[in-house]
């Protein structure tokens, strides 16, 4: 039987970076991919002739320097995209919200709608990357055990203390206070026009199943501003989000990292209730003294088996919230589709279908009742004016990601609330662009249940478990496996169903192969 | 006017939480006037024959929070506290019902009925909310601390806390984060399987509040709604005999003993405030009083909006209290009844009338409601929760005849294009189509109907958007939150003038806890 | 019986009745109850409970014992199941063999004790004190098995003492006398099948009838009518307390609490911390709570449940004291009584009766194990006329009576 130092399952972004760290420390890694190319949800696939999108993500506004610097990933072909990307929301036609992080266009544009909101666009600006001050440390440790705080881990926590010394304790008591919002009481503190409110509450609910009145979507909302230094960060990868796991892939592989696709892990094997190895599905084992896991908390205990698992512990994987409510569409179109007040600058930037609080409100409580949003929340860029090789020429890509299709539909069958979703966001494109469901040539549609079954994503969450105030820090995954480590001796998590969560910043995966070399 | 026009001590709003701040401080030994804007105590707890010979407890309608401690200082049983346990809480459904009983066995055996796993599930869930609910108990018991300036008693009180969380232990302080964090559906939902008693139970998590039961943040509601605490039983809900206003007479009567004066219908029209230092009340109608102290029962809106000028006050802290979230989104139906209602589901007089009846069939049915209301109308099919206090006192009612108190949720205080006379009875008529429903003989035997909109609440108690907690109950608004942050010790930003109301730490329910806790500090400071 | 006036009792309640209702409410002289499991259970037939109490150890006792919980498990795993469940070995059980069995939290803490019953190869029935779906049902997650509630569907009756297996010879259509101490067999009573197991709560020479609750009336009468001869008594639960006492057999909520139910964890304890140490197999495949008990094992438990014996002439001294002969418990009692040595608490007794049969007041009690040691000296507190006073008790061998019939084939 073979062995290694160390077996990573999956091949995603965070699977990638720990086997690269630890690869490059010296360790004897191997790392298992059930698809036929690394990279998971930061992939770049052509799904249909001619057509490439970014699956899954196409910004990636955060991601973690540490990884970067201690990989190199500049020498491997990592680059970002970051400046004159706008957001622009569309209202009503011939009038646009743009967003970006040029403030003073930003404040023109927002004027249109509201001076009074121009005027405190700036200062509300300093307040997001205040509070997100304060978060960019937390989300950069391992969580303590909490309540069973030793000294050695409050000590741990030191780092988080560098922002008090900034901002005073006023500011610690300000995020506390801003934390368990709701998006509309964050926003009825400071705006009133409603695109604005619509613009910024769509990041707020952004891969929730609920809606801008929820409690910790203002959490969610900073979530998405953590490291990026504006408000409504894009940045894309040059070549496409996949060159993000590419030029992981080659870091790893130049680590000495054995990379093997098309392997599937069937099970993780115990020997006295310890991981030791893994199955892989055509009968293979393999031993190792370490096993990390990059799948979601759900799908990775399948493969340790519930029958091996304490009580205690089962019950709280089962507590594990995931609920995806969020659609990937590729349109593969004949030509660049015009829409009627957006210029070709606008259109390779992000464009953002969420003209108030209360469309966006709307459109999640469908997801209540198991149902498709009638009118949806959309987010979409078209990549291909970014990138010659998604389409041939002439050809176009438009990627949107949608809000809401739950998981846990009821009344309906998933197939016809794919259809109803798809027409749904169709009818309001058309309404922008019109015209443009007559140039499509091609269509690729992700709901939960596709993205389930595609990346192993429980429930189809791309961030491996709601981003919300009960799942966050020492309570994420679970409180007892919040370090990383897990009941299982020797099997760790990587993923970002773990702490700091969702999105693609390899921070959790740092984490994990840090805590790896200092154990082990 | 009588000689005595000044005070140790004036406090604003015959409330049970200005009485019990009043009491306290009488207790104390000084000299206290209570001034009361309406003709009757008790604020939202106050019981009223509106029509003759029908008894309602208007606004709130069952007691189960109101502090054991203070019942014991005040003496309340000997001014007349007389608590009357709710035997059961009845949930009718299409063909079905649910009941918990007071008694353990039979409470399972119903649940078994519905869910084996549920019935199991019940007791260690009663537990684990018992068990969080003493955990919590001494943080209700602290005065928030401002963590922007800890002196030494403030650091001390934190890290007292601190090591209280410690001892309570990961499985329950994993808890404890759930219910301040989650919605009371999702953590309903970690326990229970059978909609009926979930939906039922969330309600507990959405009364007073502008939440569904999927909304996160409901779960803390629940939470708050658990430790009321009649004979040291958890979740024992209770009415007092002859209505809840009898709890504020009671709370009244015990501070008229401790020689505190109390007068009603005199309207405070402004705190009078010189050098930054609060000195006295001025009424509506001209007259003025001296105080040394002023505490004010009021929310934190009207006390700082409207009795204070602004140029009193720090701009940061108008603009704060601006922010704090006070949103109406119940109403009050109160029916005089001709006889009992007969609910199809288990037809005929009996104990299930006794007790709590709620209209909560399932989530989808709470949350529509609470859709309604999101979107600016009131809810077409309501949640309800009802009861008959004649059935357990007589005397609310003639012979044979009964009243029923319904609260309603959701009536939204801005409700699209205002409240008018139209919309109270249209939803009103809803609330009647809802129970005839269930209880078909309804529509039959109301002999009189009054229906309260926020509107009506706001105008008639003072409550800011008619909202029954003086301010949501949300986690930003609790603790060294609430209502604003420096200032959630019941001082104020003006010397001498300190606020004892629900919108302080710990919030509201008719627990007396704001007052006691207000006045205790109050004494404390007193030089 | 004595002298009894022909009436008719009627009365409502709103607590379950066992399917024997019919026969038990007519029999029930003072119509005393008690709750079991949500079900009203006679405390004594008669109006004193002594002549059942001897019917146990001389002749036989018919008890209604329906209200325990009972569960079939059955599926390809249900063996798996129950062995990751329970501290014993489950795979050495035989089909129609029976085992008693505590089953832990994951702490090692006990949550209950009761019998598997080996029906099939894949069938098994487990009883319980307490409810236990939801633990059963959440433990099987990922295991091929199915989990029945079969509390009311089967009813049970104990029929226990000397004369219990003659008594079933005289009814049933084969021979037991093979049937070995906590064995089972399928027969027929009549024309009604009936499971009987060897087991009960008595420490006796007795059995345990399992039919289903259609059967349960007939079943009844046959063994009321047969039994006559042989001096069968419907015995109540005020017996069956001192009996298991007798035979220090422990009881939940009463000797410990439920791990799942336990406020505090100072109120739970382990197998080992009970007495049954013997039940922990820690060299079978992984079960719940294995880990923890593993490292109980190596240090050693705090605490030993032991049997007491309260030294009869200082009791009786200390009654004489003022004037009294020594007053002893009729009944068995449940109450939290301290136990010390010198100034130090060594413990505390949980339940305790005066022993007819052995002519001894004792009791079982909870003990730090440095006083658990057979032999040790304790001082056991006894209020005589309402003065609290201690007398002395020692730590002894259980179970207090254990007769050789209890084991033995003819």
């Amino acid at each position: 039987m073979k062995s290694y130092d160390c077996i990573v399952i999956g091949g995603g972004v965070n699977g990638l970076t720990t086997s690269a760290i630890l690869g490059k420390a010296g360790k004897k890694v191997v790392l298992f991919e059930k698809r036929e190319m690394v990279g998971g949800l930061a992939s770049t696939e052509e799904f249909a002739p001619g057509f490439r999108c970014n699956t899954v993500l196409d910004s990636v506004p955060w991601f973690n320097g540490s990884v970067i610097a201690d990989l190199e990933l500049e020498n491997h072909g990592l680059r970002f995209e970051g400046a004159n990307i706008t957001v622009t929301t569309l209202e009503s036609v011939g009038k646009e919200l743009s967003i970006s992080s040029d403030m003073d266009g930003t404040r023109r544009s927002i004027a249109q709608f509201s001076e009074r909101d121009a005027e405190r666009w700036p200062p509300f600006c300093n307040k997001i990357s205040m509070l997100t001050d304060f978060l960019a440390p937390l989300y950069k440790i391992t969580p303590p055990p909490i309540p069973d705080l030793d000294l050695s881990a409050f000590f741990s926590m030191k780092p988080i203390l560098k922002p008090v010394r900034k901002h005073g304790r006023e500011g610690v008591v300000e995020l506390l206070r801003i934390l368990p919002m709701t998006m509309i009481e964050l926003l009825d503190e400071w705006f009133e026009s409603e695109p604005l409110r619509g613009t910024l509450a769509s990041a707020g609910i952004r891969h929730l199943n609920q809606g801008p009145m929820a409690v910790g979507t203002a959490f969610n909302f900073l979530h998405h501003h953590v490291g990026s230094g504006s408000v409504c960060p894009v940045q894309f990868v040059s070549g496409g989000t996949g060159m993000l796991a590419d030029s992981l892939r080659s870091a790893a592989e130049n680590a000495g990292v054995e990379i093997r696709t098309e392997a599937e892990v069937s099970s993780i094997i115990l020997e006295n209730g310890d991981a030791s190895g893994i199955a892989l599905t055509e009968g293979e084992q393999l031993t190792s003294t370490t096993v990390v896991s990059s799948l979601t908390p759900h799908s990775t205990f399948q493969l340790v088996g519930q029958q091996n698992l304490a009580p205690r512990f089962n019950r709280r994987l089962a507590n594990i919230k995931y609920r995806g409510a969020t659609a990937r569409l590729h349109l593969g179109l004949k030509s660049l589709p015009r829409f009627t007040s957006l210029d070709e600058n606008a259109l390779k930037s992000m464009v953002s279908l969420s003209p108030s609080l209360s469309y966006l409100e709307k459109a999640s409580d469908a997801a209540k009742y198991g149902q498709v949003s009638e009118k949806p929340c959309i987010e979409f860029t078209i990549p291909s004016l970014r990138e010659e090789s998604f389409a041939a020429a002439g050809k176009h890509v438009l990627s949107a990601t949608i809000q809401y299709i739950p998981y846990h539909s009821r009344g309906s069958d998933s197939i016809t609330l794919r259809q109803e979703l798809r027409n749904n966001a169709i009818t309001q494109l058309e309404n922008h662009a019109p015209g443009i469901s007559n140039i499509i040539e091609e269509e690729y549609l992700l709901t939960p249940t596709d993205l389930e079954s595609k990346f192993a994503l429980t429930e189809g969450n791309i961030n491996h478990g709601e981003m919300m105030l009960d799942q966050f820090f020492f309570m994420r995954p679970t409180i007892d496996t919040a370090q990383y480590s897990t009941p299982i001796e020797n099997l760790f998590l990587c993923g970002p169903g773990t702490h700091p969560g969702g999105g693609l910043h390899g921070t959790s995966s740092f984490n994990v192969a840090m805590k790896i070399l200092k154990e082990k | 006017m009588s000689m005595n026009r000044k005070y140790d001590a004036i406090v604003i709003g015959g409330g049970h939480n200005g009485l019990t701040a009043a009491a306290y401080l009488a207790r104390g030994g000084k000299k206290v006037l209570v001034l009361e804007r309406r003709h009757v105590l008790g604020g939202a707890a106050v019981t009223e024959e509106i029509f003759p010979g029908f008894k309602f407890t208007v606004c709130s309608y069952v007691v189960s929070l109101l502090k054991p401690n203070i019942i014991r200082d005040l003496q309340l049983p000997r001014f007349g506290l007389e608590l009357i346990p709710l035997e059961s809480t009845f949930t009718p459904l299409e063909g079905d019902y649910l009941i918990r009983w007071a008694d353990h066995d039979l409470t399972r055996r119903e649940l078994y009925r519905h869910s084996p796993r549920d019935a199991e599930a019940y007791d260690r869930f009663g537990k684990t909310m018992s068990q969080i609910g003493m955990a919590v108990r001494p943080i209700l018991n602290t005065i928030a601390p401002d963590p922007t300036k800890l002196g030494l008693s403030g650091t001390r009180s934190l890290m007292q806390l601190g090591r209280h969380f410690r001892s309570i232990g990961s499985d329950k302080f994993e808890q404890l984060t759930k219910l301040m964090t989650m919605s009371s559906a999702d953590f309903l939902d970690e326990w229970f399987e059978f909609e009926p008693l979930k939906a039922t139970m969330s309600a507990s998590g959405i009364i007073g509040t502008f939440m569904g039961p999927r909304s996160p943040g409901s779960a803390y509601v629940m939470l708050h709604h658990y430790m009321g605490n009649i004979d040291g039983v958890f979740r024992a809900w209770g009415f007092q005999r002859g209505g809840t206003g009898a709890v504020s007479m009671a709370i009244a009567r015990s501070a008229e003993h401790f020689g505190a004066e109390i007068m009603t219908e005199a309207d405070v029209r402004k705190i009078i405030v010189g050098n930054g230092r609060a000195t006295g009340v001025a009424l509506e109608n001209g007259d003025e009083f001296q105080a040394d102290v002023v505490v004010s029962g009021l929310d934190p809106k009207r006390t700082f909006l409207n009795l204070v000028d602004a140029s009193d006050l720090p701009d940061d802290f108008v603009q704060s209290v601006k922010n704090f979230r006070i949103r109406g989104s119940s109403g009050k139906v109160n029916l005089a009844l001709d006889g009992l209602p007969d609910f199809t589901s288990l037809p005929g007089d009996g104990p299930h009338l006794g007790g709590a009846i709620s209209i909560s069939p399932d989530y989808d049915y709470i949350e529509r409601a609470y859709d309604d209301a999101k979107h600016g109308s009131f809810s077409k099919r309501p949640y309800i929760d009802i009861v008959i206090p004649s059935v357990l006192d007589p005397d609310m009612a003639p012979p044979g005849k009964h009243v029923m108190s319904c609260f309603v949720q959701y009536a939204p205080y801005s409700i699209t294009g205002g409240w008018d006379d139209g919309k109270r009875e249209a939803f009103g008529d809803a609330v009647v189509n809802v129970l005839a429903q269930f209880a078909p003989n309804m529509k039959d035997i109301i002999l009189h109907r009054q229906v309260l909109t926020p509107w009506d609440i706001e105008k008639k108690f003072g409550l800011t958007e008619g909202n029954i907690f003086h301010g949501e109950l949300s986690l930003q608004q609790l603790f060294f939150l609430r209502p604003v942050v420096k200032w959630a010790d019941y001082r104020t930003p003006v010397r001498k003038l300190y606020q004892c109301g629900s919108g302080t730490h710990p919030g509201g329910g008719i627990t007396g806890a704001p007052g006691e806790m207000a006045a205790k500090k109050i004494l404390k400071e007193w030089r | 019986m004595s002298i009894s006036v022909q009436t008719q009792f009627t009365g409502a309640t709103s607590l379950k009745v066992t399917p024997f209702h019919e026969r038990t409410s007519v029999l029930n002289q003072s119509q005393e109850w008690r709750r079991w499991s949500g079900y009203l259970s006679a405390t004594a037939y008669d109006l004193t409970h002594d002549i059942e109490y001897y019917s146990i150890r001389t002749k036989a006792a018919l008890l209604d014992i329906t209200p325990l919980h009972k569960y079939i498990i059955e599926g390809p795993d249900a063996e798996h199941f129950l062995d990751r469940l329970v501290t014993r070995n489950i795979r050495l059980c035989k089909v129609h063999q029976v085992m008693y069995t505590p089953w832990c939290d994951e702490d090692g803490k006990q949550i209950d004790d009761g019998t598997i019953q080996r029906l099939e190869e894949n069938r098994f029935r487990l009883t319980s004190a307490e409810p236990n779906m939801e633990w059963l049902t959440q433990n099987s997650a990922g295991l091929e098995v199915d989990i029945f509630e079969d509390s009311t569907a089967t009813a049970s009756l104990a029929l226990q003492g000397p004369n219990s297996r003659a008594i079933l010879n005289s009814v049933a259509d084969e021979n037991i006398d093979s049937l070995k101490f906590f064995w089972l067999t399928d027969l027929r009573i009549g024309d009604i099948p009936v499971v009987i197991s060897r087991t009960g709560y008595t420490g006796d020479l007795g059995y345990e009838l399992w039919t289903s609750q259609d059967n349960a009336l007939p079943l009844w009468d046959r063994l009321t009518e047969a039994g006559a001869q042989f001096g069968i008594t419907h015995t109540g639960l005020h017996a069956l307390d001192m009996a298991r006492i007798e035979a220090a057999l422990i009881l939940l909520d009463v000797d410990y609490i439920s791990a799942q139910h336990a406020a505090i964890d100072l109120r739970k304890s382990s197998p080992y911390e009970l007495g049954l140490g013997w039940t922990v197999k820690l060299n079978k495949n992984n079960f719940i709570g294995k880990k923890a008990l593993e490292e109980e094992h190596r240090n050693g438990p705090e605490w030993q449940l032991k049997g007491i014996e309260i030294e009869w002439e200082p009791l009786e001294t200390l009654y004489r004291k003022v004037d009294l002969p020594p007053q002893l418990p009729g009944m068995a009692w449940r109450t939290s009584t301290p136990l010390y040595s010198g100034n130090e608490q060594a413990g505390y007794a949980t339940s305790g009766c005066w022993s007819p049969i052995l002519k001894k007041y004792i009791a079982l009690a909870h003990l730090k194990t440095k006083y658990a040691r057979e032999g040790t000296p304790v001082q056991f507190e006894v209020k005589v006329e309402h003065f609290r006073k201690t007398t002395p008790a020692r730590v002894v061998k259980t179970p207090f009576y254990n007769p050789e019939r209890k084991r033995s084939c003819p």
